[in-house]
């Protein structure tokens, strides 16, 4: 019993694992807001800001903040007032021209302390000025000395201005889809092994992960239109992604379509070998290379692979890995739960009510 | 036998509307800017939620499942 599903619970040890740290471990502090959000060249500008997850009272003693303008220019706050850990006034005093020949230029707002380290919004404030002069801004905006931002060595996850908490989604949204095409690619290798031998045990299996991968399919969309309409504003914005992702999900129901077709298993379980392979083949382009191509508001699309860079840092990925391997062995379980049934309808009754 | 399966039918329906019904009540009492309230936590809360729903349904798919071959081997013996 133990030695025959050991993997089963592995499978859940390591997702409570994966809700305990993904759901407790803090995000580091960032910036939420500030207001006023628009100034004009030469006003002195006292900016209200709101932080999260910050400690500007412990850390008021060190606390600096800056304006960065195109990663040339940095204006440190002349005055800054701490009215609790989570807000506080900065006033800078903005030069009468910016060095840019823009009428509109946006500043990324940076704070630092000794508590918190360095936080940045970027587009905090946008300036306005109404003669254009960029000569005379380059020397009045101070250029860029790197300054001495506190490295703080936390265990914490990074926060992003526009996910925030949601960052936390990529231990439950996107290891659904790594677990999605992990059980695709069980399916194909029993459709593969039922095309070699004509066992039908091996076209039960395909089938199986097939309902498996297509059950984890659609929890994938239900969450991400989830998140979506909290971040997007839309359920469903039509975004390339979203669009690949319904294609190749339609594809794989024409499975089941396919497979209630005929009458004669082996008619039935040869053709949707066949077509398993065929669907397989063109879910790879549709959700992985497409949304790539193309622009797409969905994290880690358009260009840049998810997993790299700033998208996913260590701490994350001590909770990301698991995850996938985790949501993995679940849809394992439960499509083991799916193919024992079909065996014994087999077994018992003989193929002819066995899709 | 009978009444068995008649409650199961009840059930059904009922288990069916509480599924489809919590996604719109969700909807009418959670307006975005309680989901986006700190830190878009609930945002997280609702794709846990909505993971569990999945779950519910796989679970009740497979005693549906499980339940007409029972009824079929016996039939059988």
């Amino acid at each position: 019993m133990i030695q025959k599903n050991w993997w089963k619970g592995l499978g859940v040890v390591i997702l409570i694992y994966v809700f305990v740290s993904g759901l407790l471990v803090p995000l580091k502090p960032g910036i939420t807001g500030v207001s006023p959000g628009s100034a004009k060249t030469g006003d002195v500008l006292s900016v209200a800001v709101e932080g999260y997850n910050s400690f500007f009272l412990k850390g008021a003693a060190t606390q600096k903040a800056w304006l960065k303008l195109n990663n040339e220019y940095l204006l440190e706050a002349q005055e800054l007032e701490v009215l609790d850990d989570r807000h506080l006034n900065a006033v800078f005093t903005i030069p009468a021209f910016l060095p840019v020949s823009g009428k509109v230029q946006d500043v990324a707002l940076i704070l630092d302390n000794a508590i918190d380290g360095p936080s940045v919004l970027p587009s905090a404030v946008f300036i306005t000025q109404d003669s254009i002069q960029p000569e005379r801004g380059q020397r009045e905006w101070p250029v860029v000395t790197p300054p001495d931002l506190h490295v703080i060595r936390s265990f914490a996850f990074p926060f992003r201005n526009i996910l925030a908490e949601s960052i936390r989604n990529t231990y439950f949204h996107v290891p659904l889809w790594f677990a999605m095409i992990f059980l695709f690619l069980a399916s194909i290798v029993h459709s593969i092994k039922y095309l070699r031998s004509g066992d039908p045990r091996a076209d039960h299996r395909a089938s199986a992960f097939t309902s498996g991968g297509i059950f984890y399919g659609l929890l994938g969309v239900v969450t991400g239109a989830i998140w979506a309409k909290n971040t997007w504003g839309a359920y469903w914005s039509w975004d390339v992604k979203q669009n690949m992702t319904a294609i190749a999900l339609l594809i794989y129901f024409a499975y089941f379509i396919l497979r209630g077709l005929f009458e004669d298993p082996e008619q039935r379980a040869r053709i949707s070998a066949v077509y398993n392979i065929f669907a397989f083949s063109l879910l790879i382009p549709l959700i992985y290379i497409i949304p790539r191509l193309t622009d797409s508001l969905h994290p880690g699309a358009g260009g840049n692979p998810a997993l790299g860079g700033e998208d996913l840092d260590n701490t994350m990925r001590m909770v990301f890995y698991p995850a996938i391997i985790g949501w993995t062995l679940l849809g394992f379980w439960m499509v083991n739960l799916l193919y024992r049934i079909k065996d014994l309808d087999f077994k018992y009754l003989n193929a002819k009510s066995n899709r | 036998m009978a009444l068995k399966s008649e409650g199961m039918r009840y059930l059904t329906v009922i288990f069916f509307w509480l599924l489809c019904s919590t996604p719109v009540l969700l909807a009418q009492q959670t307006d975005p800017d309680f989901m986006r309230s700190m830190g878009k936590m609930y945002v997280v809360v609702g794709v846990i939620a909505a993971i569990f729903l999945g779950l519910i349904v796989f679970l009740f798919t497979i005693e549906k499942r499980l339940t007409k071959l029972e009824n079929q081997i016996k039939e059988h013996e």
